[in-house]
């Protein structure tokens, strides 16, 4: 009775309780009146709906974009046609998100066909340049196939334990497929706990030696990067992005910075530390154009083995840390490496963690850390700079080099640039040739002179002299021998002699 | 980070300290065994390795230089993450580089806790002459805070084998007492990253008395 009536107070009946399917089970407000069991597969029906229009919607954008895309070369401003046609409003946010998504990576890839690496790396960016617009087709590239029959071979020559290793890293990318909502830092875990249970396995199940076991998991990590790279390099859930952009443009605005505000230790002058510096730069840009960590890390190592270089030429002596990281930083600066934050996370992210810690490719990337950690904060202390002399030079307001008289500046440039003494040898170059035509054109224009004053002179000549020497014509005799007195004398003209015959 | 299976160590090691207290003369002469020297072959100082072998076990030394530029100060963090041991060089003739030391000890042990094995060394002894930094304030210092002191010259050759061998013995140690307090098992593989996570979910009955790790 009591129970009834304490029911009744809060006006709640059994039947209300009860799932509204009627499997009998108690229902929940919270799942609109439906039991747990219900209201998930009722979930599972709705949501898998949302994700097939969704993706319908997405698809049918795609495609309009492309086809925009192809009939004019400016893609990014036309407006899909359809977007008047939402289907309903309750879909209105998520398609709204998904515009986003699709304009944020047609920003990416219209970046990527401008961005340096594309120079760089011409091999592998053409044949991403062909397909005019972010589809999918691109995930099944030739390099992704290359990767796979390496791996494929690699595995074979492990017998027993190959098989179950390919098994697991193709299960492991089928289901990192399904996980492409998921932030980086979850993607970044799940990858990380494969190379984890991945290396443990071996590690004990197949009581593989640990340099064994190394070089296994550096196929695994290259298999499996290669095939994720498109989906986890930058992607859309984090700010990478916008990160690249902003130490992009820090990096542009240092444009300003000299070898000697940062005491770098290399002297360009030298032609071998010039090569080496250009190699260091060109190494450090080409690093965006890896898939595996791995890679970019080889890069940046063989970006610092540069840098030593530079430096022992320089000093004779090897490179300390505190020649080292200056000079790394120098480089940055020069370089501007495209996708340097994304490049990072991604090799913070998915390198497999035994090569990032302890490793020597591990030091050369804590370094390149540094050195962004540095450029990032830089300012006028740790240039050794008044404040008012760096606010001058980031406003572009003054430029280091130019407080100087023009002709100092000239001079001191060319010293730590070969670029501006190129310049300035080509100024002298083209001065003197300017010097030499000169003179050609007033040679030129005396002769002319000279040419009329003696055309002048021959006629004034020629003048005079006919006035001298008028011109008397004698009358002439009748007969053309006339002349002649001693015709007489002259034998007679020979006769033609006939023989008999 | 450490050990795999008791078997193998490897410790990442950093080198702290001001420009100019000779960071990389003491690291070159502790793997090359040579002091301004024309001939050394190396291209560079600032990442060495050194393979070793302490009562029967392998440990693997990877020795980090940093730059020791006060406008790169701010940079240590990222260096001396996830590293087993801190070096710290000074001047015996420059009271500033301790100084400078002290910092960098008050900033580890506030980073890094204890985990960390600390040394404190006073290079270039060699000047003893000019010594501006007296040998009881500096060793007293160091065991106010938990480090080692040693004394060094890299000119002569004196010390450096001392200090990095009980460096390398410390690390042991203090690895083994992780690995115990951590469970012994198919899980002391794992690097640090993971490590911490399993320390949660691994039952401490796990270990097996007397283990191939937990003799020391």
């Amino acid at each position: 009775m009591s129970q009834r009536s304490e029911r009744r107070g809060i006006h709640v009946d059994q039947s209300e309780l009860l799932c509204k399917k009627g499997c009998g089970y108690y229902g929940n407000a919270a799942w609109q009146g439906l039991c747990s069991k219900c209201w998930r597969e009722e979930y599972q029906r709705a949501r898998q709906r949302q994700i097939q229009e969704d993706w319908a919607l997405a698809e049918k954008l795609q495609r309009e974009e492309e086809a925009a895309y192809v009939s004019s070369h400016s893609s990014s401003q036309t407006q899909p046609p359809q977007s008047h046609s939402q289907p309903s409003l309750a879909t209105f946010s998520k398609f709204e998100e998904k515009k986003t998504n699709e304009k944020t990576r047609k920003v990416t890839t219209v970046k990527k066909f401008f961005s340096p690496s594309s120079r760089t790396a011409p091999k592998k960016e053409s044949h991403e340049g062909k397909t005019p617009s972010p589809s999918i087709t691109r995930q099944s590239s030739i390099e992704t196939d290359r990767a796979s029959q390496d791996f494929l071979e690699f595995l074979k020559t492990l017998q027993k334990p190959g098989r179950e290793i390919q098994k697991q890293s193709r299960a492991f990318i089928d289901s990192m497929g399904n996980k492409k909502d998921l932030g980086a830092e979850e993607l970044s875990e799940c990858v990380q706990d494969f190379y984890q249970g991945m290396s443990d396995r071996l590690l004990n199940h197949y009581k593989g030696s640990s340099e064994k076991v190394d070089r296994v998991m550096d196929q695994v990590e290259k298999y499996i990067m290669t095939r994720l790279y498109k989906s986890v390099f930058c992607p859309e859930t984090s700010d990478d992005e916008k990160k690249d952009l902003a130490t992009q443009r820090r990096i542009r605005a240092l444009h300003w910075v000299t070898i000697q505000m940062l005491c770098v230790p290399v002297d360009e002058e030298i032609p071998e530390v010039s090569d080496s510096v250009v190699k260091a730069i060109t190494d450090v840009i080409e690093m965006d154009s890896k898939r595996v960590p791995r890679d970019k890390l080889a890069f940046i190592t063989s970006c610092s083995k540069h840098i030593f270089n530079a430096i022992r030429v320089t000093k004779n002596e090897p490179a300390s840390a505190d020649d080292f990281l200056p000079t790394l930083i120098y480089i940055v600066l020069k370089a501007n490496p495209p996708r340097l934050q994304s490049n990072i996370q991604y090799i913070t992210r998915f390198c497999n963690p035994s090569r990032l810690m302890t490793g020597e490719d591990g030091y050369y990337f804590t370094n390149l850390c540094c050195a962004v950690a540095f450029i990032e904060k830089l300012d006028a202390h740790s240039l050794n700079l008044s404040p008012e002399d760096f606010e001058r030079y980031m406003s572009g307001q003054a430029s280091p080099q130019r407080q100087d008289d023009p002709a100092a500046w000239l001079q001191s440039g060319s010293r730590f640039n070969p670029a501006l003494s190129q310049i300035h040898q080509n100024l002298s170059v083209l001065s003197n040739l300017e010097k030499r035509q000169q003179q050609v054109i007033e040679g030129a224009q005396s002769l002319q002179t000279e040419l009329a004053e003696w055309q002048d002179s021959v006629a004034h000549e020629v003048q005079e002299i006919m006035e001298r020497y008028p011109l008397e014509i004698k009358s002439r005799a009748s007969a053309i021998d006339a002349e002649n007195v001693e015709n007489d004398r002259l034998p007679p003209p020979l006769q033609p002699q006939v023989f008999a015959g | 980070m450490a050990a795999a299976g008791g078997k193998t160590y490897s410790f990442k090691v950093v080198l702290l300290g001001e420009g100019c207290v000779g960071k990389t003369s003491l690291v070159l002469r502790y793997c090359e065994n040579k002091f301004n020297d024309k001939h050394i072959t190396t291209l560079q100082a600032s990442f060495l390795t050194k393979k070793l072998n302490i009562t029967g076990k392998r440990v693997n030394l990877a020795i980090w230089d940093t730059a020791g530029q006060e406008r790169f100060h701010a940079l240590g963090p990222i260096y001396y993450r996830d590293s087993n041991g801190a070096i710290l060089v000074y001047d015996v003739t420059d009271e500033d580089s301790f100084q400078k030391v002290k910092n960098w000890v008050k900033e580890l042990r506030k980073m890094l806790g204890n985990e960390i094995c600390l040394c404190i060394v006073g290079n270039k002894i060699d000047l003893d002459k000019e010594r501006h930094v007296s040998v009881e304030e500096a060793e007293g210092y160091a065991e106010s805070v938990g480090a080692k002191h040693y004394h060094t010259s890299a000119k002569l050759n004196k010390g450096i084998e001392e200090l990095f061998l009980d460096l390398c013995k410390r690390m042991m140690e203090t690895a083994q007492v992780e690995e115990r307090s951590r469970g012994n098992g198919a899980s002391n593989t794992s690097t640090g990253r993971r490590g911490v996570q399993i320390v949660d979910d691994e039952p401490q009955t796990a270990i097996p008395a007397g283990g191939c790790c937990t003799s020391a």
